[in-house]
Order: structure tokens, then sequence, then C-alpha cells
């Protein structure tokens, strides 16, 4: 193991031992989060750690476990030693339960990856009678489970701050994955058992669903009394986000017509400003952070930003610094600039027109980026990050023209006044991903020719000195293939991890060769994944429940086609379905 | 100032230097000990580590200064709060930045598993040209005090800082020249003229 460890890049990974974990001890039932990539991304997600938490306040084992990167995850296989949990050290195999967490599609190899290392068998059908763990998984990319469906008993659906600790106790109490335990935990809100639910095919097209219906997310309804994990343990080594995280609400008022989580996530659920005080000021003085990270998808909106971030001030020590990632360029106030430490200023257009931003519902106007940008520029600031996409619906060159002069006037803004730096703006185009549950979800992805030709306008039109990047053509087309994948896609997955597929998300990692050969090799032309779909179709998502009605995505695309704007929920309810849960809906924009 | 001796064991051996920087003001912070902060554009905690060990390398013997107007326990205070196998040992008071990074001019460390050999003999050879990890030719000769073994142990002390030599390299040079490897390496002393 020594020799093994020092031969491999960042041995900290795999010790375990971090300051503050939860000691770890065999329990009633143990459970182990798996997190299909590297420590360092994993240990910045808070996600995980309040599903561990939620064990450890049932009194229950929870530990983790990491995607080794591949000089170590090889080696183990070569000594013949089974991934191992981080504090038990245990071979994964020994636990009651693994649960996965799914935050992108680009991670699915991964899983595989994890299990192979452990020794456990991929597939459901050859783990059957073994005596295995239940392998389940959560997170974000549950709402459409099929690509997965054969390397899964359990998918949790939604928020995970108790259903996962739930079924844990139905597991005890019938001794076991019994029938009656699938029976019971099936009736659970959040619930998903690919075994007994699953997609009926006539003539080549999905007809109905078999099974027990209609799977209805998981919803903490009090997010400001929901478990929180106030002691994390401090990585060995820097993590990507090495800092305290607070989640400041969940879900979004906003409505952006691509974004998923905007539509999964709801309704909006918040913390009091008293909660996140104090779970701030506990995170701190648990783990010797010097930043703390107000998350949410859109922090600008909480009401009480102001009153919150004052709160902060005064009860944290005076070197640590607030850092608001989702800060939307709209809520972006001069006052806030000052607490971040004063380099990078990011904004998210994501379309270059009015009108492609209206058709996208993204609710935000030049002139509000023009002024926010001036303000942060006088404030000290001197380098500019926007995020753009292409390949949205009804794009057109006008509205890549519209990226360029976007550019042009931040670069006019700038050079009006004389500042000490030079002006670093550097532009991000990722390829438009249609997904489940938004009115999107119907959407084509361009083809690889558009994707070349956009990219190419980009390059020949942004202004010079303005650093430009992209995303390749083939790993978005995966991500969109998985995305909205059904069942069939579990062998592809499958062979292209045999075929040496892992760390999909990594650009230097990714095999495009290996997912190509394995496409093929099934017999499965990816391309027809991501042709547009007929609303009329049953899609291979619809047997979950989000609680958006599938109608109301549609008239948001029909909106979207005539470029008319929604808005946002804080300017009045939208109907989208779920009034009966939402708080806005009943004009308590306040409430927590 | 407050200069301390502190271990690198129990697993902090693979964590590599500044790593470790991020741990020591993590621990400074949780234990309640204010640093001050460097001015300027970027400011920094003012904490000074010596030279670190190779990764992997455990250390009973490593110092660090930091700049603190700490007037308590510091030993009792950093240990409640440091994470496993960094444990301060030694604390004492100091007015100026000792500098451990320049003052320490030789290290001592022990190892287990090199196949036995007359050390007098190695130490009698003029030069002992080996490759170094950029792949530079250099004599370590000059840079090995002294070596010997204590209790079936192999204990030699190398120039570090300037003329530094890594113990893993030597040891690496141990095992081709006289077989076995070198199981644990653990530094057990320092020597300059600011250890304490
Ligand atoms: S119920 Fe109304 S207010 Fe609530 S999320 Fe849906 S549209 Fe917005």
């Amino acid at each position: 193991m020594r020799k093994l460890l020092l031969k491999c890049e960042k041995p900290s990974r795999y010790i375990g031992g971090e300051y503050g974990a939860p000691h770890a001890q065999w329990g009633k039932f143990n459970f182990c989060m798996c997190f299909p990539d590297l420590y360092e991304v994993g240990m910045s997600n808070l996600g995980i750690k309040i599903v561990a938490q939620s064990f450890l306040d049932r009194g229950l084992c929870a530990d983790f476990c990491f995607a080794p990167a591949r000089d170590f995850g090889d080696g183990l296989k070569k000594a013949g030693v089974p991934l191992y949990s981080l504090s038990l050290k245990a071979p994964l195999k020994d636990f009651d339960m693994l649960g996965f967490s799914l935050q992108y599609e680009l991670s699915y190899t991964n899983v595989l990856y994890m299990l192979d290392l452990a020794g456990i068998p991929l597939s459901r059908e050859e783990r059957r009678g073994g005596n295995y763990p239940l392998i389940a998984a959560g997170g974000p990319c549950t709402v459409n489970p099929e690509p997965l469906a054969d390397f899964f008993d359990i998918f949790f659906i939604g928020d995970g701050e108790s259903t996962d600790a739930d079924v844990a106790e139905i597991y005890m109490r019938c001794g076991g994955a019994t029938e009656e335990f699938y029976r019971e935990i099936s009736a659970l809100d959040g619930v998903y058992v690919p075994e007994h639910t699953f997609p009926v095919y006539e003539n080549g097209r999905l007809s109905s669903f078999a099974g027990q219906g209609k799977v209805k997310k998981a919803l903490v309804s009090d997010l400001d009394g929901a478990v929180f994990p106030e002691r994390t343990a401090v990585p060995n080594c820097e993590s990507v986000h090495d800092r305290a995280v607070i989640e400041v609400m969940r879900g979004c008022y906003r409505g952006c017509r691509f974004c998923q989580a905007g539509f999964i996530y709801r309704p909006v659920r918040k913390r009091s400003v008293a909660t996140l005080t104090r779970q701030a000021c506990a995170l701190i003085g648990s783990t010797g952070f010097s930043e703390v990270s107000l998350n949410s998808l859109s922090t600008g909106d909480y009401g009480r930003l102001t009153e919150l971030l004052k709160s902060l001030k005064g009860a944290l020590p005076p070197e640590i610094t607030l850092a608001l990632p989702s800060l939307r360029a709209d809520s972006f106030e001069g006052d806030f600039a000052q607490d971040a430490r004063k380099t990078s200023l990011t904004f998210a257009p994501e379309a270059g027109t009015q009108r492609l931003r209206d058709v996208i519902n993204k609710d935000i106007t030049e002139e509000e980026i023009l002024k926010a940008a001036a303000g942060a520029f006088d404030a000290g600031y001197s380098a500019v990050k926007l995020y753009f996409m292409i390949g949205l619906p009804t794009e057109t060159d006008r509205d890549l023209a519209g990226i360029c002069e976007i550019c042009e006037k931040i670069r006019a803004l700038y050079a009006g006044k004389k500042r000490p730096k030079a002006l670093r703006l550097s532009v991000s185009a990722a390829t438009f991903v249609p997904k489940p549950f938004t009115p999107f979800q119907w959407e084509r992805q361009i083809d690889e020719n558009e994707v070349k030709y956009k990219q190419d306008y980009l390059i020949k039109h942004l202004p010079r000195g303005v650093k430009f990047s992209w995303s390749a053509y083939y790993p978005s087309l995966l991500e969109a293939v998985l995305a909205r994948g059904d069942r069939a896609l579990s062998k592809v997955v499958r062979a292209a991890y045999e075929n040496g597929c892992t760390f999909d998300g990594w650009d230097n990692l990714f095999d495009e060769a290996g997912w190509r050969a394995a496409f093929a090799a099934c017999g499965i032309d990816e391309r027809s994944y991501v042709k547009e779909r007929d609303e009329g179709e049953l899609l291979p998502w619809d047997f979950i429940d989000v609680f958006v009605d599938k109608k109301f995505f549609a008239d948001e695309r029909r909106r979207a086609y005539e470029g008319r704007v929604t808005g946002s929920c804080l300017d009045g309810c939208k109907a989208c379905g779920m009034q009966k849960k939402c708080p806005a809906a009943r004009g308590e924009y306040d409430s927590l | 100032m407050i200069a301390f001796k502190y271990t690198k064991t129990d697993g902090a051996e693979y964590l590599s230097h500044l790593d470790l920087l991020r741990h020591i003001d993590r621990t400074l912070r949780r234990a309640g000990i204010e640093v001050e902060y460097s001015r300027g554009y970027h400011k920094h905690p003012r904490i000074f580590m010596g030279n670190p060990p190779p990764l992997g390398v455990r250390s009973v013997s490593e110092y660090c200064t930091i700049d603190t107007a700490f007037g308590g326990d510091f030993k009792e205070a950093f240990n409640r709060f440091s994470p496993t196998g960094v444990k301060c040992v030694k604390a004492t008071a100091c007015e100026r930045n000792p500098n451990f990074a320049q003052t320490i001019t030789a290290c001592g460390y022990v190892a287990e598993g090199i196949n036995n050999f007359c050390a007098e003999e190695l130490l009698a050879c003029e030069s002992i040209p080996v490759t170094d990890l950029r792949g530079r030719d250099v004599d370590i000769r000059p840079r090995i005090v002294s070596a010997g073994w204590r209790d079936g142990k192999l204990a030699f002390t190398l120039l570090c800082g300037e003329k530094n030599l890594r113990p893993d390299l030597f040891c690496g040079y141990l095992s081709q020249r006289y077989g076995g490897e070198a199981e644990y390496i653990l530094k057990t002393e320092s020597f300059g003229a600011t250890v304490f």
C-alpha cells in the first residue's frame, strides 16, 4: 500500500483521517456515500455531506468513497486490493448500501469503474442472489435514471435529507432486501425501483410504464429545520472549492427555459438569517476555512441578502471572506463587491441578444450587465468572464454577433477611464444540451457542422484579446444523449466502460473513440437521441413527477418560440403545477 | 512570534507542503490563535515553514514560525485542533523570525529495510555520482554528513537547504548498491543554529 501511495499523484486523497471527519464505526446499518469523481471534486459537494449526516443523525454508520484517479485505481487492481472506504478503510462490499451521487451525466462510467474496483458485479442481474450491498443512486441526474437502470437497485429522486435513511430503517426492519422491503420502499416518495417499474415498448415506441406508476420526487418543505452538517471534514488536499458552504436557498424563482436545476428543485425554500449565521459560524469554527460560500441557484434573489451579509460580517472573524458564486448580473450590487476578493467578475447572459435572452427567459438586459460591470470596474475589478451557450433554439448569426458586441461594449467601458491594470475578458461558449424537465426537453441539439460553424464564427469575430473557450462537440452530444436517454443506453455505458472510458467529464481524459465504438457495438446511433422529440410522445422520464406539469413545459416552449418572457416567480405565480406546495404561489416570498 | 517544532506522521507524511501550510493555517484559526497578515494586495497569514521533507517521509522534527501575539499555552491549543500526525512537540516565543528554511543546514534520518552494509566503506568513497530526479549527474558524497547502524536501523545525516540531498534518493541509491528497500524513513533531527 505504501509503495502504491507513493507512486501515485496526491496520495493524501486516499488515506482518510481528515480533520473533523465523523469517526465512522460499524453500526446496525452501514452506508457508504460514493462519489464518482475525484476526491477534490467530491469533497466540495455539500449534498453528499447532507445525505451522510442524515444517517449519522439516526445513529447509523456513514462513510465515504471517491473515484480514485486511474494511477491509483489501476494500482489497486494490480495489487488485488478492493476499493475501500475512506474512514473505515473497509472494502465497499462490506457495506449494506452504497449511495452514488450522480451530479453530471459524464460521470456515469465512473460508477461502473468504482463498482468494478470494489469487486461488485456491475448489473443488478449479475448480482442477483449474491451477497452484495444495495446499490443506490441519488442526485440531480436521477430525474432521468433510465440510462443507468440496469446497474442500480434503487434510485432516490429529489431531496436527499430523509428518504435514504428511511430506506435504511425499512431494510433493518425487514431484515434485508426482501420482497417486503421493496414493496414498502416503493411506496415512499422519492424512491424508484427499476426492477419493479419499467418501460413498455410497442413497435419501437415507448407506450407505457408498467409497475408502481408515477414516482414522486422527495421534497423537504422545511429547509430551515432540515439536516445540515455543521461539522465537516477538512480535505487533506486542496479541493475545487476549498471553503465552508452554506445553502441559502434551494430552488430558483427564475425559470430560465434551458435550466434543469431551475425546475427540478422547485419550489424555492430558504433558510433563515439566524440559521445561516449559526451554520456559517459553526462551520468556520470546526473547519478553520477562511471563506464561506453562500450557495444556491440564485443567491441574489434571497430577499434578506443584505441582512444576511451584515449578520455574517458581524458574527464571523474579520479575515473570513464571503463568496457568492451564483450571483447573477442583475442582482449584483456595489456593496457586495467589496466582500469578494477583487479578482474576477462573472456574468452568465447565456445569449448574445435580447431577443434570444427573451426566448430562454433569461431576465438580464445588456444595460444591467454594463451597469454592474461599470460599478465593479470602479471598485477595482479588472477581469470579466462571460458565459454563453451556442445552439439555443432559434439562434442565428445575429445572436452570435451580439456576443461579440457585448464584448466590445465592455471593453469600451473599461477603456473609458484610466485603470491601473489591463482588462482581462474571457468568453466561454458551451453547446446547449436539452434536458428533461425543462421547456426545451423536446428540442434538438445542433449537429457537428453547426457547432463547428458557430465556434468558428466566434473565433473569427470576437474582438482581439478576448480569451475564448468552448466545449468540444462529442462530450456535449454525449451529455445530451445520456440526459434524455432510455434503458437501452445501459449497455452502451457498460461497453464504453469496458472500452476503457472513465472520467468522461475531464477534457484531457475523455476517450471519444471508446464511446463511439461502444455505440457502434451496441448498434445504437447516438445522434438519434438528440433529434427533436414530438410533444405527444411519451418520454423515458415521464413516469417521474417533479410536480411541474408537462403542459406547463409545453406552454413555456411555445412562449419561447414567440419570444415571450414569462419572468420570475417573484413577479407572481406562473402556475407551473405545484401551487399547493409552493410558498411563492401563496405570495409568501419572505417565509422560509 | 512563536517558533514551534512539530511532527508529520500517521498519514500526514502524505500531505504536500502547500496542503500542510493550509492545514496549519486552519489549525490556528480553529484554535483561536490569531496570526498577523501580510500587508499588500494579496493578504496571506504570516506563517513561515522550514524546508519540507519529501512526500512519504515521516518526521518528528519539523519547524515553523508564526507571527502572532498569542500568549497562552501554544502547544496545548495547537494540538487540540491539529490534524492527526501534525502535533506540536515544543514551542518557544521569539523576537525575530529564526528563518528555519535558511538556518537548518542538515537533517538526521533513520531508515529500515536496506540490506546491511559497511557504512565506513561508503563514507570512505571520495565521490558518489548519482543521477538525480531531474536527470542531472551529481556527486552526493559531499552531501552525506554521516551514516551508521543504530539498533539494526540505518541512521544517517544529510545536508539540506541549498546543498540538499533527499533521504529517499539516498536510500534509493543504497538499495541499488546493497539491496533491500527502505520501508520507512523517519526524519529524527534537524541541525542548525536556530533549532531547539
Ligand atoms: S407554483 Fe407558481 S410560484 Fe411556485 S414555482 Fe410554480 S410558478 Fe413559481
